[in-house]
């Protein structure tokens, strides 16, 4: 019996030695995720780029977008049904918007989040090795384009902002970043090819003529004319761009990337369809007859504009009224609202979640009248570029144009492309226009966004806007 | 018969007959207890090896001297000893002895007397959980152990919620580690509760930190039962039950409902809005819980044989439980089989040790959204229209009337966009089946006298089937209008898209889980008394185990033919594609050291530290992936001091204390990534003439290094026991602190990365108190009685949140609104909202007032906390915690002959929860409640709290309420018969009553509400969408020992 007891603890004795020594045990590997290092996987510096265009895609511009930059205006009002908020948009439309504004805060973290990837794309593909060295430049600058067209956004909505790249609490004052987006744009600008010299499969990336033009719109806010006066020039001299004849076709896929465009974001209609996530839905005519959410529709107060000015090319290209029918043939009907924005309408993809819409962020009109403004401050001829602009919608020439003139030119031309009510504080003429609109305009608080408050629970130290 | 059998087989081996001399000495040893009597008992005469033993009617027969002193010894009771004299019939009535037998506790590898236990554990024997019948023993032990908070469902095979001490951890697993006969496991579903001889708690870290890194959420020790030394007893229990809902809310009926929705609709105006016609044209007045819910029936059938003889014991168990869901057609049955050995070799130094057990369920599940929706849907809508179809939310909105019936330019819409739920029901078509297989081996060496060698495997594996087959054709057909021939409508439909699965006839999908886990434990353990005051106690030892060694297969086929026998993949329509995946998890492996050392001197100063060093696989990728958790606890018997030995009444008093650390091994990961995907997603862009689809790329979430979680925990506790033992009871107070929990945290938003990332990133502190109480009293022989009080109280706190990581949000009510905010000094998670202050009387008052968007008349105003002007997330205020910050257990019992009663009841509170079945409407067209439409506001002046018919749906303080509640969760009435029918020892007869009463003031369904993902605290634990209603279960049982 003895012996057997010896026998059993030599045995767990021995046991214990096996389970104990055993380290390598706990090396379990991965097999519900494929680690990068094994996925195979080499992202390319043009991915990376891609990726920032990307963002252009996400739903944030075919929603908040709207509400920052047109419904909040005299331009359009909030439309859909009356119980349909769209979140905050009806605050928005009041002039009632607050610091938790869902819009307000999701395009200032959408244009932040654009920032990141620029940086990160560049980043990347300075210190990507064995690459085409003029791709890399090229790449480069675009990506510095992308990054200041984002600034630029950010500056103009909320005033002083962080510079990401240098803190994220401090607020950079508007001359800083303002410096930091010329900086971006002139590296643009030599880096880039001008529009004409891309190969056809590269058509909608940025240009040369991307970044000149939207140099002349940020010193255009700078007030810095001359500056703004050449760099329009630039754009206009470097004979890549000309009005095209129509201006109701501006907005049709026909005309996309075509001669007047210096920017647009790209979307595809077909499969894989890849469009700015339902930008055309959310726009679209609502009601039985309709086919979308029928939000941003434009207002009472921009039809009357369009009527004073005797300015009908722009006014049925712009506006979709109830029961007419429009251009390819389609019967609108009896829809919910009077009125829809025909700049968003997709001929083909009508109200699909993704569908052919790209959005024109710069044209060669807007370089005109950028022009025009400044030569005004600076003695230029401020009618020719104008006028241009006027002739092509049948419009009497103005002889002497007044800053007040090319203001109202502005209007009619980019109705609902995004601009007026940066503009009308730009021009400080947003306490009138909204008191004509019958909404109350705070001086010194509304001519700025608020800090969205979220961003403020997560960084206590920055500073919000005044009045907010 | 054949028990007889056993019986009579193990009578001969236990009867033993004493040679005879002089006098004869004769009599019957019975329990005092049950007056059962008592075979196998031990009779000695002092002093000699002469002695013989009890045979199975407790009878036994010694010749003694006169002078001699006969001894009655047997496990469990206390030892009795009296003089012969001259006596011949010596009766014999042994009293249980609590100290030795029901007073052993079980900590990790090993036990320890209860009186030298210097943690806090919580203890619960079989007795008291059969006392509530239920699936999973969890379920039973609500309210009655101290710092255990159960969260129940009282949904078929819901496991319920488990928190011991409060929640500790934002975004790692809270789920407690279960221990079965000293086998790691995840849960314990797969146990018949019958089958459990003890469950015991650990709950303070001094306790739980042996097991390390699978420690900080409590440890729950399960012991199953094994043969006793003596007869064999075969023991046999059935009940069946009913149940119904507890707490039905009452709801609008038609009229209420017209008028509701007919202010509503006045209230919003305009071109699209309409009227209802009157209820009394109305083709329905459906009350939809009645349509929905069924009488459920419950059943279980448990068979238990046991017994022990000097070489090996052995226990046998076979249990079927069946119950039914309330919704029609829900059911869950469950096999369980358990055999349970020990054997013992080499003159009992070798004991080998089985416990194998296997769980066989099938259940037919049916959607709980059910519930919501028979809450939303009108009662003008009818279960089914005279022509057999399901109603419909139809209304003819030119006439007002329900239905989708229109003449010549009326139009069709819709009240609301809830759909039928017995509809929902009855096309949820779901089978699930489980096989769970338990299997442990244990060899217990003892190589002297003081060292104990064990090692020990068990190993679990599970099966699970689940079958979905969904008609498509079926809900097309009923669902579309009526009027049509929508049979031919989707015949059209399928031949035009013959490949499209959305026109397929049905669906069919299976998916297989497998799942393994394994411990292997191998220690030493020591146990020697020197100068018979000093008993040092030694433990090493080393464990390896796997766990969630996952495997998962699921295939989706279209197009079977539609009865049921052919519901295989293979018999799948050909036009269609099947879909299959197949995966395997990363599995878990652990590898761990673990030691003990107890000091005890004279049962009076007692002393214990614990250390585990742990290495777990998932943590390869750190530097040092191996863990130390220490632990250590002190005791002090204050009643072996001199100055307290003798006080008259107090029997027992210890103060006892420690601290340690335990993990969290279950935390989240990081991983480095490119963002990439093939579709339309934010990375890719489109470029060139023909807009080319191109494909870009992203960097994913930043990664931050991951490790365990430590909690930190003190415990005090106090312990006595006096009056005789009447009065025994516990104090325990604690602090537990998880530091640098793990958040799932948002990127700052003006940061350049766009993913949610993990990172530690605050602490999370438990601080409570426990007290158990119980009284205990015979007042005569026939009449005894005791009342037990269990309380607990935990306060919950978020404390050093980093910069940035503070305000990440939760309780997401799916329409877009959040209720739940994690911030530096609240409770995890806690509410976050607007406060409601009233009700809009009119339009003026909305003008001159801050307000939220546009409200109108009738909807409630919320206040501008900060006096600014304007409303907005500023104004939001935190209030306070969905988990209850009390619980409270009491039971009561009476034994009066053979008559037994008892009386238990479980409530918390101190927490909030959000109704937000009324909360939340979409459409204005949902039903209410019928208190809703009593009190609403029904124009200025009418009421100032609740709002009208037309309503915002901004979560708000409004529908937060209090979540207090008592429930008196089982009442039972038993009567026993002891040795009246021949060959039945004893008969117990009983009828329970489970939850048949709630006190509450809360106004929905049931105040428990686990919420989804396990409870997940950023989740909707505490909010009531579609919750599982309590409900109240009449059984009828009987328990027979033969």
């Amino acid at each position: 019996m003895k012996i057997n007891i010896k026998k059993i603890s030599l045995l767990l004795a021995t046991l214990i030695v096996i389970v104990g020594c055993d380290e390598d045990y706990l090396e379990v590997d991965s097999r519900d995720d494929i680690e990068f290092e094994d996925s195979g996987e080499v992202v390319t510096p043009e991915e990376m780029v891609t990726g920032v265009y990307g963002r252009f895609t996400g739903f944030s511009y075919a929603f908040s977008y709207l509400g920052v930059s047109e419904i909040i205006s005299d331009n359009s009002d909030k439309g859909s049904s009356p119980g349909d908020t769209g979140g905050d948009k009806n605050l928005l439309d009041d002039l009632t918007h607050t610091t938790s504004s869902s819009s307000i805060r999701a395009m200032w973290e959408e244009w932040y989040k654009s920032i990141g990837r620029a940086t990160i794309a560049i980043d990347y593909t300075q210190n990507y090795e064995n690459y085409d060295a003029n791709l890399k430049s090229r790449l480069i600058g675009e990506a510095k384009f992308l990054r200041a067209l984002h600034y630029f956004w950010l500056v103009r909505s909320f005033g002083d902002v962080p510079i990401q790249e240098v803190d994220l609490v401090e607020r950079a004052p508007e001359s800083e970043v303002y410096a930091y987006i010329i900086n971006d744009l002139q590296d643009a600008i030599s880096a880039l090819p001008v529009k004409s010299s891309y190969a056809p499969k590269d058509v909608g990336r940025a240009t040369k003529g991307s970044a000149q033009g939207l140099l002349a719109k940020v010193y255009l806010y700078q007030e810095n004319w001359q500056a703004a006066y050449d760099a329009a020039n630039e754009v206009i001299a470097s004979n890549q761009y000309d009005l095209h004849p129509n201006y109701a076709e501006i907005w049709r896929a026909s005309t996309e990337n075509g001669m007047e465009s210096l920017f647009e974001i790209q979307g595809r209609g077909e499969t894989i369809n890849h469009g700015i996530q339902q930008y055309s839905q959310t726009q679209g005519a609502r009601g039985s007859t309709g086919w979308g959410w029928g939000f941003n529709t434009p207002s009472e107060n921009l039809l009357n504009a369009f009527d004073a000015a005797g300015d009908d090319v722009r006014r049925d290209a712009t506006i979709i009224f109830r029961g007419e029918t429009l251009w390819d043939g389609r019967v609108v009907g009896e829809t919910e609202n009077p009125m829809y924005n025909e700049k968003a309408y997709s001929s083909l993809n009508v109200g699909d979640g993704d569908g052919d819409k790209n959005i024109r962020v710069l044209r060669y009109a807007e370089i005109l009248l950028i022009q025009a403004e400044a030569a005004t401050h600076i003695n230029q001829d401020a009618a020719t570029p104008l006028n241009l602009v006027r002739e092509r919608v049948g419009l009497a020439p103005i002889a002497a144009p007044t800053v007040q003139q090319i203001w109202n030119e502005r209007r009619l031309e980019l109705a609902m492309e995004h601009d007026r009510w940066f503009d009308l504080n730009r021009t400080g003429q947003a306490a009138a226009a909204m008191a004509a609109d019958g909404k109350t305009f705070v001086n010194g608080k509304h001519e700025l966004f608020p800090i969205p408050n979220d961003q403020l629970i997560q960084t206590p130290e920055m500073v919000q806007n005044p009045g907010w | 018969m054949k028990a007889r059998l056993v019986l009579f087989l193990f009578f001969l081996f236990s009867y033993a007959v004493s040679q005879a001399q002089e006098s004869t000495v004769t009599g019957t040893v019975t329990n005092a207890e049950d007056n059962m009597p008592v075979p196998g008992v031990n009779v000695l005469i002092k002093g000699t090896t002469r002695g013989t033993s009890t045979d199975f009617d407790g009878k036994y027969s010694i010749t003694a001297k006169s002078d001699e002193i006969l001894e009655f010894s047997y496990v469990g009771f206390k030892k009795q000893s009296f003089t012969v004299g001259s006596q011949t019939v010596v009766n014999v009535t042994l009293q249980n002895d609590i100290e030795s037998l029901s007073e052993i506790v079980v900590i990790g590898y090993g036990t320890q007397k209860r009186s030298e236990v210097t943690g806090a554990i919580s203890s619960i024997k079989s007795e008291e959980l059969l006392k509530q019948p239920a699936l999973n023993a969890t379920q039973s032990i609500q309210g009655k152990l101290s710092g255990v908070n159960i969260v129940n469902s009282d949904a078929p095979g819901a496991v319920p919620k488990v928190v011991i001490r409060g929640v500790g951890t934002a975004s790692a697993g809270e789920q407690v580690l279960y221990i079965v006969d000293g086998i790691q496991v995840t849960g314990i579903t797969n146990i018949n509760p019958a089958d459990i001889e003890t469950m015991d708690v650990l709950k303070d870290a001094s306790s739980t930190a042996i097991y390390g890194m699978d420690a900080a959420n409590g440890v729950v020790i399960i012991t199953t039962k094994k043969g006793k030394k003596g007869q064999t007893k075969i023991e046999l229990s059935s009940f069946y039950g009913a149940k119904t809902i507890l707490n039905q809310v009452r709801m609008a009926d038609a009229n209420q409902y017209v008028t509701y929705f007919n202010e509503n609709q006045t209230a919003i105006g305009g071109d699209n809005s309409y009227q209802l016609a009157p209820a009394s044209q109305q083709p329905a007045n459906t009350d939809w819980y009645d349509a929905l819910i069924d009488v459920g029936f419950s059943n279980s059938n448990n068979v238990a044989l046991s017994g022990a003889g000097d070489m090996s014991s052995y226990y046998f168990s076979f249990n079927n439980y069946n119950e039914d869901g309330i919704l029609k057609d829900q059911d869950l049955s469950r096999n369980t089989l358990r055999l349970n050995n020990t054997f013992n070799f080499f003159d009992n130094k070798l004991k080998i040790t089985s416990s194998i057990s296997g769980a066989f369920t099938k259940s037919t599940p049916k959607p709980f959204g059910a519930f919501n929706e028979a809450y939303r849907q009108a009662p003008i809508v009818p279960v089914f229209y005279p022509d057999g179809h399901f109603g419909t939310n139809d209304v003819n909105r030119t006439t007002g009337v329900q239905g989708f019936l229109a003449g010549l330019g009326e139009t069709i819409g819709g009240l609301n966009s809830v759909g039928n739920p017995v509809a929902n029901v009855f096309f949820s078509n779901n089978k699930n089946k489980a096989t769970d297989l338990q299997g442990i081996i244990e060899a217990e060496l003892k190589i002297t006298d003081f060292l104990k060698f064990t090692s020990r495997v068990g190993m679990t594996k599970a099966y699970g089937r689940e079958r979905v087959f969904n008609d498509i054709r079926g809900r097309y057909v009923v669902a579309g209008d009526p009027v049509s021939d929508t049979d031919q409508q989707f015949q059209n439909l399928q031949d035009a898209n013959p490949n499209n699965t959305q026109y397929a006839n049905n669906s069919l999908r299976y998916t297989m889980t497998e799942n393994f886990s394994y411990n292997w434990d191998n220690f030493l353990s020591f146990d020697k008394t020197f100068n018979e005051k000093h008993t040092i106690g030694a433990l090493a030892g080393i464990t390896k185990g796997k766990r969630d060694d996952f495997y998962f297969a699921e295939t989706t086929a279209y197009g079977v033919p539609s009865q049921e026998q052919y519901w295989s993949i293979e018999f799948a329509n050909g036009n269609y594609d099947n879909v299959s995946t197949q995966r395997f998890s990363t599995y878990t492996t652990q590898l761990s050291y673990f030691g003990r050392l107890q000091y005890n001197y004279d049962g009076k100063y007692l002393a214990q530290v614990n250390i585990r060093r742990d290495g777990v696989s998932t943590f390869k990728d750190n530097a040092e992936y191996f863990g130390n958790f220490p632990s250590f606890s002190l005791g002090w018997v204050l009643t072996e001091e001199n100055f307290l030995k003798d006080v008259n009444g107090l029997d027992f008093l210890k103060l006892r204390g420690g601290w340690g650390e335990v993990g969290n091994s279950r935390v989240p990961f990081n991983q480095f990534r490119f963002n990439t995907n093939s579709g339309s997603n934010n990375v890719n862009y489109v470029f060139g003439v023909n807009q080319d689809f191109v494909l870009g790329a992203s960097l994913g979430a930043q990664v931050f290094p991951i490790s365990w979680e430590v909690t930190e925990e003190t415990n005090i506790g106090l312990e006595f026991r006096m009056l005789d033992s009447r009065l025994a009871g516990s104090v325990d107070l604690y602090d537990r602190r998880t530091n640098d929990a793990i958040l799932q945290v948002r990127p700052v938003l003006n940061s350049p990365n766009d993913a949610n990332f993990f990172d530690s990133g605050a602490d999370i502190t438990n601080k409570g108190v426990e007290v158990e109480l119980n009284w205990r009293d015979d007042i005569n022989d026939n009449l005894s009685y005791n009342i037990g009080v269990v309380y607990s109280y935990n306060k919950n706190n978020v404390e050093n949140v980093k910069p940035a990581y503070d305000g990440q949000i939760g309780g997401s009510l799916n329409n877009g609104q959040i209720t739940k905010r994690l911030q530096d000094g609240q409770p995890l998670y806690a509410w976050w909202m607007y406060e409601a202050e009233g009700v809009w009387q009119n339009q003026a008052e909305i003008d001159n007032n801050p307000r939220v968007g546009s409200p109108k008349p009738g909807h409630l105003r919320y206040k501008d906390q900060n006096d600014d002007g304007v409303i907005d997330d500023r104004d939001k205020k935190f209030f306070g915690s969905y988990l209850p910050t009390y619980n409270l257990g009491l039971t009561l019992g009476l034994n009066y002959k053979n008559i037994d009663f008892s009386v238990d009841a479980f409530g918390a509170g101190g927490n909030k929860i959000y109704n937000g079945l009324k909360g939340t409407r979409i459409d204005g067209g949902e039903n209410i409640t019928a208190d809703v439409f009593n009190e609403r506001w029904t124009g200025e002046g009418s009421t100032n709290v609740n709002p009208g018919a037309n309503r915002d749906a901004i979560a708000s303080s409004y529908y937060l309420e209090d979540g207090d509640y008592l429930r008196i969760n089982n009442m039972t009435l038993g009567y026993t018969l002891k040795n009246v029918i021949p060959d039945i020892s004893r008969i117990r007869l009983y009828l329970t009553v489970q939850n048949p009463f709630l006190f509450t003031n809360y106004s929905g369904f049931t105040p428990e509400l686990v919420g989804n993902e396990d409870g997940a605290p950023e989740e909707r634990a505490g909010i009531e969408l579609s919750a599982y209603p309590n409900t109240k279960t009449f059984l009828f049982g009987v328990n027979i020992e033969l």
